[in-house]
């Protein structure tokens, strides 16, 4: 029988900074880098900046469409009994106000990042956890993402809230995308899929343009598992090798009209004219501080000479 | 707090849209619910306009605007919308008439595409009433009247008069208050 790794989840606050960090690295299979593309977001990843011009002729400036995709923290809550348009402006200042002093990058669910952060309880001051991040959520300042790694065969995820004024540093050391939205099922899958070693080093893009999307097929270790992700539809694992009967129940459980109600999607997401309102305030301030950083960046090894 | 779904886009809706959906607790559940709205929004485009009871009609005027909304934003070759509208359509012709000939009536729409009237509350009855579900640019006359106020009606017509001579003899009571010293001489 297998012996059932137990889970260890913190907050970023109480991450115990003991752990003594894995030399030996048990790295994943090869990724693979070419770049895989679904009908919607070819045609959203236009890259350029437009500016549409107004029946007055003034121009308006409209934020490239991938934006909400780099930031989608920037978007409020849909939930209609929380909306407060005037909450929401003073939260993106105080966001766009944290960003310009901390470079908060893109990343997506499935990168491997390394997050840096000040704790007064361990000897240099500061705790860094590196992992791949599995799951992002909430909405503006209190945006979170959770990173997970295995640690001495021990499994550690620690939930990290982006505008925390404790974080000092947050890297991306590969950026790519996954098949899925939600990687959790890392929990029940084998260990040598979460592992990243402390020690990785941040990899240079081939394309810029393009986030890549890892096909990886995730093995999962034999039942009893946390969800039931026969019902979940889920692309990144491979085959889960179930009885019949647990299909079958997923079937009757499932609910299939949920894909086309219409109001539901619709309440659970914010439409396009007030996106584009929302990232045509603040895109502009992103690109300029973007821009100061990549000078700042280029300027710091030639300074040094 | 819940992050906004980002995997599709969809046009802001110009109705008023309530936070919570109406439950329509059928034998069925849930998919019942959806299948009488099918059938709401189905009749709703194939006769332009329905007479049927309040809840239902609100309910039915969301999922009719949204549907109508991303065939405007995404055109007939878009697979999602067609998807949509082949689920919500019961005859299929109907998909032909939204997208030939609904969608260029509404392109240039300001305003939302429906509309909904209160219709007659008859006692005894369905306490919420019912209501008169529409689509806007329908070709039968109108539910309620265009203008609200006509110019030339009589009380207007006298109104107007009254006005204009309280204004004059105003006019004139300042002139006499302004030059006493001038009527004197």
């Amino acid at each position: 029988m297998l012996r059932r790794v137990v889970l260890q989840t913190f907050r970023q606050g109480l991450a115990q900074s003991f752990f003594k960090r894995n030399a030996a690295s048990l790295s994943e299979s090869a990724v693979t880098q070419h770049p895989i593309e679904t009908s919607e977001e070819a045609s959203e990843k236009s890259g350029s900046k437009q500016k549409n011009g107004d029946e007055s002729g003034n121009t308006v400036v409209v934020a490239p469409p991938e934006f909400r995709f780099m930031y989608p923290e920037f978007l409020p809550d849909p939930t209609m009994e929380r909306r407060n348009k005037l909450k929401e402006k003073l939260e993106r200042m105080d966001m766009l106000q944290r960003r310009s002093i901390i470079e908060i990058p893109e990343f997506y669910t499935g990168s491997i990042m390394a997050v840096t952060v000040a704790d007064s309880n361990s000897p240099n001051k500061f705790a860094r956890f590196v992992g791949i991040c599995i799951q992002r959520g909430g909405s503006g300042l209190q945006a979170w993402f959770i990173l997970r790694n295995v640690v001495d065969r021990q499994g550690v995820e620690i939930l990290y809230e982006m505008y925390c004024p404790l974080i000092q540093k947050i890297e991306v050391l590969r950026l790519e995308r996954r098949l899925d939205e939600s990687l959790l099922y890392l929990r029940d899958a084998l260990p040598e899929y979460s592992t990243f070693p402390f020690e990785m080093e941040a990899e240079r893009r081939l394309n810029n343009s393009v986030v890549p999307i890892n096909p990886i097929k995730v093995k999962l270790r034999p039942r009893p598992w946390l969800e039931r992700w026969e019902r979940q539809n889920l692309q990144g694992v491979e085959d889960l090798n179930l009885p019949q009967r647990y299909y079958d129940r997923a079937k009757e459980v499932a609910k299939p009209w949920e894909k086309y109600d219409l109001m539901l999607q619709y309440r659970k997401t914010i439409p396009a004219e007030e996106q584009e309102k929302i990232y045509a305030e603040v895109h502009s301030q992103l690109q300029q501080q973007d821009l100061k950083r990549k000078i700042k960046r280029r300027r710091g090894p030639s300074s040094e000479q | 707090m819940n992050q906004a779904d980002l995997s599709k886009l969809v046009s802001a809706l110009r109705i008023a849209v309530k936070p919570k959906p109406r439950l329509f607790a059928s034998p069925e559940g849930p998919a019942g619910r959806l299948r009488k709205l099918k059938a709401t929004v189905t009749a709703l485009v194939k006769y332009e306009r329905i007479e049927l009871n309040y809840p239902r009609a609100e309910e039915a005027q969301g999922y009719a605007e949204r549907l109508i909304s991303d065939a405007i934003r995404n055109g007939d070759c878009h697979k999602h919308t067609m998807e949509m509208a082949d689920y919500w359509l019961d005859e299929k012709q109907l998909i032909h008439k939204l997208f030939k000939v609904l969608v260029p009536r509404f392109k240039e729409y300001n305003s939302s595409y429906t509309k909904l009237v209160l219709g007659p509350k008859t006692y005894p009855g369905y306490y919420a009433g019912t209501a008169i579900l529409e689509l806007k640019g329908n070709p039968f006359p109108a539910l309620q009247p265009a203008t609200q106020n006509y110019h030339y009606w009589l009380h207007n017509v006298l109104l107007d008069e009254a006005k204009r001579e309280f204004r004059v003899a105003k006019a004139e009571s300042n002139t006499n208050l302004s030059e006493p010293v001038a009527s004197k001489n």
